[in-house]
Protein backbone atom coordinates (compact mmCIF):
# COMPACT_ATOMS: atom_id res chain seq x y z
CA UNK A 1 0.00 0.00 0.00
CA UNK A 2 1.24 3.33 -0.75
CA UNK A 3 2.94 4.52 2.74
CA UNK A 4 0.64 7.23 4.42
CA UNK A 5 4.05 9.42 5.04
CA UNK A 6 7.30 9.75 3.35
CA UNK A 7 10.11 12.56 3.65
CA UNK A 8 9.65 14.92 0.85
CA UNK A 9 13.19 15.51 -1.07
CA UNK A 10 15.00 18.35 0.24
CA UNK A 11 17.15 17.97 -3.21
CA UNK A 12 16.38 19.29 -6.96
CA UNK A 13 13.36 17.89 -8.58
CA UNK A 14 14.42 15.01 -9.52
CA UNK A 15 11.12 13.58 -11.01
CA UNK A 16 10.47 17.10 -13.02
CA UNK A 17 13.73 15.82 -14.97
CA UNK A 18 12.82 12.73 -15.63
CA UNK A 19 8.73 13.83 -16.95
CA UNK A 20 8.48 14.46 -20.62
CA UNK A 21 5.56 14.83 -23.31
CA UNK A 22 7.29 12.06 -25.27
CA UNK A 23 6.81 9.63 -22.46
CA UNK A 24 2.85 10.10 -21.52
CA UNK A 25 0.44 8.29 -22.68
CA UNK A 26 -3.08 9.64 -21.73
CA UNK A 27 -5.26 6.47 -21.98
CA UNK A 28 -4.09 2.81 -21.74
CA UNK A 29 -5.41 0.41 -24.51
CA UNK A 30 -4.81 -2.98 -22.66
CA UNK A 31 -6.32 -3.72 -19.34
CA UNK A 32 -4.39 -6.79 -18.80
CA UNK A 33 -1.09 -6.04 -16.94
CA UNK A 34 1.14 -8.17 -19.73
CA UNK A 35 -0.23 -6.03 -22.74
CA UNK A 36 -0.16 -3.00 -20.67
CA UNK A 37 3.08 -3.49 -19.71
CA UNK A 38 4.12 -3.93 -23.68
CA UNK A 39 2.44 -0.80 -24.80
CA UNK A 40 4.52 1.19 -22.37
CA UNK A 41 7.50 -0.45 -22.70
CA UNK A 42 6.66 0.14 -27.02
CA UNK A 43 6.32 4.05 -25.81
CA UNK A 44 9.77 4.03 -24.04
CA UNK A 45 11.46 2.77 -27.30
CA UNK A 46 9.75 5.33 -29.25
CA UNK A 47 10.97 8.09 -26.99
CA UNK A 48 14.58 6.86 -27.75
CA UNK A 49 15.13 4.88 -24.31
CA UNK A 50 15.71 1.81 -25.77
CA UNK A 51 16.72 0.19 -28.71
CA UNK A 52 15.78 -3.59 -28.05
CA UNK A 53 12.06 -3.16 -26.06
CA UNK A 54 12.06 -6.97 -26.17
CA UNK A 55 14.75 -7.58 -23.90
CA UNK A 56 13.20 -4.66 -21.71
CA UNK A 57 9.87 -5.62 -21.72
CA UNK A 58 11.56 -9.21 -20.25
CA UNK A 59 13.45 -7.37 -17.55
CA UNK A 60 10.05 -5.31 -16.43
CA UNK A 61 8.20 -9.12 -16.14
CA UNK A 62 10.87 -10.73 -14.62
CA UNK A 63 10.64 -7.51 -11.75
CA UNK A 64 7.08 -7.87 -11.65
CA UNK A 65 7.28 -11.86 -11.02
CA UNK A 66 8.87 -11.05 -8.07
CA UNK A 67 6.36 -9.10 -6.23
CA UNK A 68 3.50 -6.89 -8.12
CA UNK A 69 4.40 -3.55 -8.05
CA UNK A 70 0.93 -2.70 -7.67
CA UNK A 71 1.03 -0.65 -4.35
CA UNK A 72 -2.98 0.02 -4.28
CA UNK A 73 -5.33 3.07 -4.41
CA UNK A 74 -5.27 2.82 -8.20
CA UNK A 75 -1.27 3.48 -8.31
CA UNK A 76 1.21 0.90 -10.01
CA UNK A 77 4.77 1.35 -10.22
CA UNK A 78 6.27 -1.34 -12.43
CA UNK A 79 10.04 -0.75 -12.37
CA UNK A 80 13.19 -2.36 -14.00
CA UNK A 81 16.79 -1.81 -14.45
CA UNK A 82 17.86 -2.70 -17.77
CA UNK A 83 21.57 -3.36 -20.07
CA UNK A 84 19.39 -2.09 -22.77
CA UNK A 85 18.31 1.00 -21.43
CA UNK A 86 20.19 4.48 -22.05
CA UNK A 87 18.98 6.80 -19.63
CA UNK A 88 16.54 6.84 -16.51
CA UNK A 89 13.24 7.23 -17.76
CA UNK A 90 10.06 7.57 -16.78
CA UNK A 91 6.39 7.03 -18.66
CA UNK A 92 3.36 8.26 -17.13
CA UNK A 93 0.08 6.61 -18.05
CA UNK A 94 -3.20 6.64 -17.35
CA UNK A 95 -6.03 3.77 -17.53
CA UNK A 96 -9.61 4.79 -17.34
CA UNK A 97 -10.83 1.54 -16.90
CA UNK A 98 -8.31 0.60 -15.00
CA UNK A 99 -5.37 -2.60 -15.08
CA UNK A 100 -5.34 -5.22 -12.65
CA UNK A 101 -1.81 -5.42 -11.25
CA UNK A 102 -2.63 -7.60 -7.95
CA UNK A 103 -2.41 -4.40 -5.83
CA UNK A 104 -3.00 -5.66 -1.97
CA UNK A 105 -5.99 -4.00 -2.03
CA UNK A 106 -7.92 -5.35 -5.02
CA UNK A 107 -8.11 -2.57 -7.16
CA UNK A 108 -7.23 -2.41 -10.46
CA UNK A 109 -4.25 0.24 -11.55
CA UNK A 110 -5.51 4.03 -13.38
CA UNK A 111 -2.33 5.53 -12.99
CA UNK A 112 0.85 3.56 -14.28
CA UNK A 113 3.97 5.00 -13.76
CA UNK A 114 6.92 2.67 -15.79
CA UNK A 115 10.13 3.58 -13.88
CA UNK A 116 13.82 2.25 -15.99
CA UNK A 117 17.32 2.71 -15.74
CA UNK A 118 20.24 1.77 -16.35
CA UNK A 119 21.88 -1.00 -14.09
CA UNK A 120 24.86 1.23 -12.77
CA UNK A 121 25.92 0.48 -10.05
CA UNK A 122 24.20 1.75 -6.45
CA UNK A 123 22.23 4.31 -7.99
CA UNK A 124 21.15 5.98 -5.43
CA UNK A 125 18.67 8.56 -7.75
CA UNK A 126 16.77 5.16 -8.97
CA UNK A 127 15.58 5.10 -5.33
CA UNK A 128 14.79 8.53 -5.10
CA UNK A 129 12.44 8.68 -8.15
CA UNK A 130 10.59 5.39 -7.07
CA UNK A 131 10.05 7.37 -3.58
CA UNK A 132 9.19 10.51 -5.33
CA UNK A 133 6.82 9.10 -7.39
CA UNK A 134 5.30 7.11 -4.47
CA UNK A 135 5.13 10.23 -2.24
CA UNK A 136 3.52 12.58 -5.32
CA UNK A 137 0.26 10.40 -5.62
CA UNK A 138 -0.11 9.41 -1.80
CA UNK A 139 -3.17 11.90 -1.32
CA UNK A 140 -6.45 11.20 -3.09
CA UNK A 141 -6.99 14.56 -4.23
CA UNK A 142 -3.96 14.38 -6.37
CA UNK A 143 -4.33 10.95 -8.25
CA UNK A 144 -7.89 12.70 -9.03
CA UNK A 145 -5.84 15.97 -10.43
CA UNK A 146 -3.67 13.70 -12.45
CA UNK A 147 -6.93 11.67 -14.03
CA UNK A 148 -8.50 14.65 -14.73
CA UNK A 149 -5.64 16.43 -15.96
CA UNK A 150 -6.34 17.73 -19.48
CA UNK A 151 -2.72 16.95 -21.18
CA UNK A 152 0.79 16.37 -20.46
CA UNK A 153 1.62 19.84 -18.85
CA UNK A 154 -0.75 19.55 -16.18
CA UNK A 155 0.26 16.32 -15.02
CA UNK A 156 3.36 17.54 -14.70
CA UNK A 157 2.43 20.64 -12.99
CA UNK A 158 0.36 18.22 -10.22
CA UNK A 159 2.94 15.42 -9.84
CA UNK A 160 5.83 17.91 -9.46
CA UNK A 161 3.66 20.32 -6.77
CA UNK A 162 2.61 16.54 -5.18
CA UNK A 163 6.12 15.64 -4.82
CA UNK A 164 7.50 18.50 -3.01
CA UNK A 165 4.76 19.41 -0.91
CA UNK A 166 5.30 19.62 2.42
CA UNK A 167 3.52 16.80 4.48
CA UNK B 1 3.95 -4.70 -31.40
CA UNK B 2 7.23 -4.73 -33.29
CA UNK B 3 9.60 -5.46 -30.58
CA UNK B 4 12.59 -5.90 -33.21
CA UNK B 5 15.30 -4.42 -33.57
CA UNK B 6 17.21 -7.12 -30.48
CA UNK B 7 20.45 -7.57 -29.87
CA UNK B 8 22.28 -9.44 -31.79
CA UNK B 9 22.62 -13.40 -31.21
CA UNK B 10 24.53 -14.86 -28.69
CA UNK B 11 24.77 -11.30 -26.96
CA UNK B 12 20.67 -11.08 -26.43
CA UNK B 13 20.85 -13.62 -23.93
CA UNK B 14 24.34 -12.67 -21.96
CA UNK B 15 22.50 -9.26 -21.89
CA UNK B 16 19.23 -10.97 -20.23
CA UNK B 17 21.41 -12.77 -18.12
CA UNK B 18 22.96 -9.63 -17.05
CA UNK B 19 19.73 -8.12 -16.05
CA UNK B 20 18.78 -11.25 -14.06
CA UNK B 21 22.27 -10.50 -12.17
CA UNK B 22 21.14 -7.15 -11.87
CA UNK B 23 17.88 -7.79 -10.05
CA UNK B 24 19.23 -10.85 -8.10
CA UNK B 25 21.72 -8.27 -6.44
CA UNK B 26 19.32 -5.61 -5.60
CA UNK B 27 16.80 -8.33 -3.99
CA UNK B 28 19.63 -9.93 -1.66
CA UNK B 29 20.74 -6.51 -0.76
CA UNK B 30 19.09 -5.90 2.48
CA UNK B 31 19.08 -2.48 2.27
CA UNK B 32 17.65 -2.39 -1.16
CA UNK B 33 15.01 -4.64 -0.36
CA UNK B 34 13.96 -2.57 3.10
CA UNK B 35 13.57 0.66 1.06
CA UNK B 36 11.61 -1.31 -1.50
CA UNK B 37 9.33 -2.47 0.99
CA UNK B 38 9.09 0.86 2.81
CA UNK B 39 7.68 2.03 -0.46
CA UNK B 40 5.17 -0.41 -0.45
CA UNK B 41 6.87 -2.46 -2.74
CA UNK B 42 6.34 -6.34 -2.18
CA UNK B 43 9.16 -9.05 -3.08
CA UNK B 44 8.92 -12.78 -3.23
CA UNK B 45 11.14 -15.62 -3.05
CA UNK B 46 14.08 -15.46 -5.51
CA UNK B 47 14.15 -18.89 -6.60
CA UNK B 48 12.29 -18.67 -9.29
CA UNK B 49 14.83 -15.94 -10.49
CA UNK B 50 18.00 -18.22 -9.85
CA UNK B 51 16.66 -20.87 -11.69
CA UNK B 52 15.95 -18.07 -14.60
CA UNK B 53 19.38 -17.23 -14.01
CA UNK B 54 20.47 -21.21 -14.87
CA UNK B 55 18.51 -21.81 -17.76
CA UNK B 56 19.70 -18.34 -19.34
CA UNK B 57 23.66 -19.32 -18.50
CA UNK B 58 23.09 -22.77 -19.94
CA UNK B 59 22.23 -20.67 -23.02
CA UNK B 60 25.67 -18.84 -23.29
CA UNK B 61 28.52 -20.09 -25.09
CA UNK B 62 31.04 -22.11 -22.74
CA UNK B 63 33.61 -19.03 -23.71
CA UNK B 64 31.61 -16.27 -23.65
CA UNK B 65 29.84 -16.98 -20.29
CA UNK B 66 33.88 -18.02 -18.98
CA UNK B 67 34.67 -14.40 -19.79
CA UNK B 68 31.63 -13.25 -18.22
CA UNK B 69 31.67 -14.97 -15.02
CA UNK B 70 34.81 -14.23 -15.29
CA UNK B 71 34.63 -10.55 -15.13
CA UNK B 72 31.13 -10.10 -13.20
CA UNK B 73 33.55 -10.54 -10.20
CA UNK B 74 35.26 -7.33 -10.57
CA UNK B 75 32.65 -5.20 -12.70
CA UNK B 76 28.33 -5.78 -11.71
CA UNK B 77 28.11 -4.34 -16.10
CA UNK B 78 30.18 -6.72 -18.10
CA UNK B 79 28.12 -6.40 -21.31
CA UNK B 80 28.11 -2.98 -21.70
CA UNK B 81 26.90 -0.90 -25.29
CA UNK B 82 29.45 0.84 -27.31
CA UNK B 83 28.14 4.68 -27.71
CA UNK B 84 30.23 6.07 -30.96
CA UNK B 85 33.12 4.68 -30.39
CA UNK B 86 33.68 5.02 -26.72
CA UNK B 87 33.10 1.95 -24.04
CA UNK B 88 30.15 3.05 -22.02
CA UNK B 89 31.92 0.82 -19.25
CA UNK B 90 35.27 2.56 -18.77
CA UNK B 91 34.16 5.81 -20.73
CA UNK B 92 37.76 4.82 -23.27
CA UNK B 93 37.78 5.69 -26.91
CA UNK B 94 37.96 2.18 -28.76
CA UNK B 95 39.56 0.73 -30.99
CA UNK B 96 38.25 -2.90 -29.63
CA UNK B 97 39.93 -5.81 -30.34
CA UNK B 98 38.96 -7.69 -33.60
CA UNK B 99 36.04 -9.38 -33.15
CA UNK B 100 36.09 -12.93 -31.43
CA UNK B 101 34.45 -15.69 -32.92
CA UNK B 102 32.22 -18.22 -31.16
CA UNK B 103 31.71 -21.84 -31.73
CA UNK B 104 28.93 -21.01 -34.07
CA UNK B 105 30.23 -18.11 -36.10
CA UNK B 106 28.89 -15.22 -34.60
CA UNK B 107 31.29 -12.33 -32.69
CA UNK B 108 31.65 -10.36 -30.49
CA UNK B 109 34.29 -7.97 -28.86
CA UNK B 110 35.66 -6.80 -26.04
CA UNK B 111 37.22 -3.50 -24.94
CA UNK B 112 40.74 -3.45 -24.89
CA UNK B 113 41.01 -1.22 -21.78
CA UNK B 114 39.15 -2.65 -19.18
CA UNK B 115 37.45 -6.23 -20.91
CA UNK B 116 33.84 -5.61 -20.91
CA UNK B 117 31.90 -7.18 -23.61
CA UNK B 118 30.69 -4.87 -26.12
CA UNK B 119 27.58 -4.57 -27.95
CA UNK B 120 26.57 -1.97 -30.69
CA UNK B 121 23.33 -0.30 -28.75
Amino acid sequence: MIPATLSPSREAPLLRQHLRAALFIPELRSRRKSSALEEMVEAVASAGVTRHPEALLDAVRRREAMGSTGLGKGVAVPHARSTVVTERAVLVARSTKGVDFSAPDGLPAHLCFLIVAPPLDRDPLYLTLLAEIVRSVRLAKTRQRLLDAPDFAAVQRHLVEAAHAPE
Amino acid sequence: MPLNDTVPEPLDVLVQLQDVDTLLRELRDPEMVSQEEKLGFAVTSLASLERTRDRLASQVEGRLLQTYERMSRRFHRVIVPVEGRVCTGCRISLPTSAGRRNSEGATYELCENCGRILYRG
